[in-house]
């Protein structure tokens, strides 16, 4: 067996710990859960239109996403362009 | 004789005067001192434009003070239980207030909202406005004050008159509409022992102890009911993986992807039926340090498309939480919620980036608005932790329509953390046995 693959065996205990902590405590405080209005509203929406422009390619990276992924983090403010709000 | 330095005292100091001041008589509503025909385009336009539009939802029929059944007059009204009807104490007449869905036409035309369309019990509250209201009491001629911060109803103790608040008034406290309850106290206790019974071998003994679920009390919360029209453009990065391969010996293998980056930019137009939004400053709070109040932002949506005019006998022997903002004091909240939706609208269109997109700039464009408030049904249940900081309040609310359930059950840390620890160890013992005997 790796060395690489023992300390990862070792690291069991802390984060067995540690995982359980944190689900059991949210299961009983709720902490995570708000209205899930994304998906609980109801939303007529026209079709999504937009373009997508090849600029760049990368080569050799050990990143198993693209760095700074917010796709699913919907609440997660980026910079917002003003001046279009009426 | 008085010091010559000290400057002679002015004149008493003058009430306002002159246009703008509170004096001055208000003009017309929608009138401008100049004939905008005479005026350049630009301006023109501008002051041509649609004023923001007032739905009227104030009830003609309905007056502060005693309320009769329509059919006998007596003013002991309640609401019949489970239904949205109010039913007259003596002689039985049942009775329902009108639909706001239909009434106001709610649900039409959000594609064509422009503007902001405030329903008037949404309008802006007004700074000198009391909670306290006292009024006549129609039946004897008492005084009787009800306290509008907490409650919408009070019984005349002299002549024991049913009185309601039924006019909207500026403090904010009368909304466009009301969503009876429907779930019965029986019913709300028996799902919060449930969600209690689901959660028992770690909650805080004293919890446990003082457990009472027949203590939990209907409350009338306010919300705004916002429609909106409106249009995202969101603008970012996406990775497309083209190769994926390792490099290496066999004990230190490394993977490596190979990618194409794109820029992607998405336009959406949506509307939004019906977003509920806390309308008081501390239910809006949704710190999960301080409070636990997403516990009652979690048993949202109801049905508010079953919404009924307002009428104050729907509150009655029930407490009711007042509404302390207003609609431009939301709109920051509304706004990021539109682009939280905005964003979770165009997930679908970037699929094929399978190595993430990293959105960066976001823009969002509203149309038009349309804001109601209105009294939302909730069972709340609540437990005071004591603790530093005056402690935690925690909540079990059930949406007094759907029954959902949701709640916050203090946890007694130390068994927490012991059993956490001692499975933690349990598995460091079992990967030390496992490197043990694998070398």
């Amino acid at each position: 067996m790796s060395d690489g693959g023992g300390l990862w065996l070792l690291a069991l205990g802390p984060a067995g710990a540690t995982g359980l902590y944190w689900a059991l405590y949210r299961y009983y405080r709720n902490t995570d859960k708000s209205h899930d209005f994304e998906h609980e509203t109801k939303v007529d929406a026209k079709p999504v239109t937009g373009s997508n422009r090849k600029v760049d390619e990368i080569t050799g990276t050990r990143e198993k996403r693209i760095r700074g992924d917010n796709v699913h983090a919907y609440r997660q403010r980026v910079q917002r362009i003003r001046g279009d709000t009426s | 004789m008085s010091n010559a330095n000290t400057p002679p005292p002015g004149p008493p100091s003058a009430a306002p005067t002159g246009p703008g001041s509170p004096q001055d008589v208000p003009p017309p509503r929608g009138t401008f001192p100049i004939d905008p025909a005479t005026l350049p385009d630009p301006i023109r336009k501008e002051i041509e434009a649609p004023d923001p539009v007032a739905i009227d939802t104030g009830a003609d029929e309905l007056k502060d003070g005693v309320n009769r059944c329509p059919k006998c007059g007596s003013t002991e009204i309640r609401q019949k239980p489970g239904t949205d009807m109010l039913v007259c104490l003596y002689c039985r007449n049942e009775w329902q207030s009108g639909r706001v869905e239909e009434e106001f036409g709610l649900g039409e035309g959000i594609d064509q909202l422009h503007g902001t369309v405030i329903a008037s019990g949404a309008r802006d509250i007004a700074a000198d406005a009391a909670a306290m209201m006292t009024f006549k009491c129609s039946g004897c001629g008492a005084e009787v004050t009800v306290n509008t911060a907490n409650a919408m109803t009070a019984r005349c103790h002299w002549c024991r008159h049913v009185l309601g608040v039924n006019e909207q008034i500026a403090n904010g406290a009368v909304p466009d509409a009301v969503l009876p309850f429907h779930i019965k106290k029986d019913d709300a206790v028996a799902r919060i022992r449930q969600f209690v019974d689901k959660r028992r071998l770690f909650a805080l003994k004293e919890f446990k102890e003082q457990f009472t679920p027949e203590n939990v009390v209907p409350v009338y919360l306010p919300y705004m009911i916002v429609d909106a029209n409106v249009g995202a453009g969101i603008a970012g990065q996406g990775e497309i993986k083209t190769r994926e391969y390792t490099r290496g010996s066999d004990n230190d293998k490394k993977t490596y992807y190979d990618a194409d980056v794109y820029q992607i930019d998405r336009h959406v137009d949506f509307t939004v039926d019906d977003l509920p939004l806390e309308s008081s400053t501390e239910r809006g709070n949704l710190d999960t340090k301080v409070n636990t109040n997403n516990i009652i932002n979690t048993i949202l949506p109801f049905d508010t498309k079953n919404a009924v005019k307002w009428n104050a006998s729907y509150l009655m022997g029930v407490t009711s939480e007042k509404r302390d903002r207003d609609v431009e004091q939301l709109r920051p909240r509304l706004e990021d919620q539109l682009l939280s939706i905005a964003r979770s609208q165009v997930e679908d269109s970037v699929k094929r980036y399978d190595r993430g997109v990293r959105w960066e700039q976001e823009s969002l464009d509203v149309h038009g608005t349309r804001w109601v408030s209105m009294y939302l049904p909730v069972w709340l249940y609540s437990y005071h932790q004591p603790g530093s900081n005056g402690g935690m309040l925690h909540y079990i609310a059930v949406n007094g329509r759907t029954g959902e359930t949701m709640g916050s059950v203090p946890v007694q840390q130390w068994k927490l953390l012991t059993t956490a620890l001692t499975v933690g160890t349990f598995l460091e013992g079992i990967a030390l046995w496992i490197l043990g005997h694998s070398s």
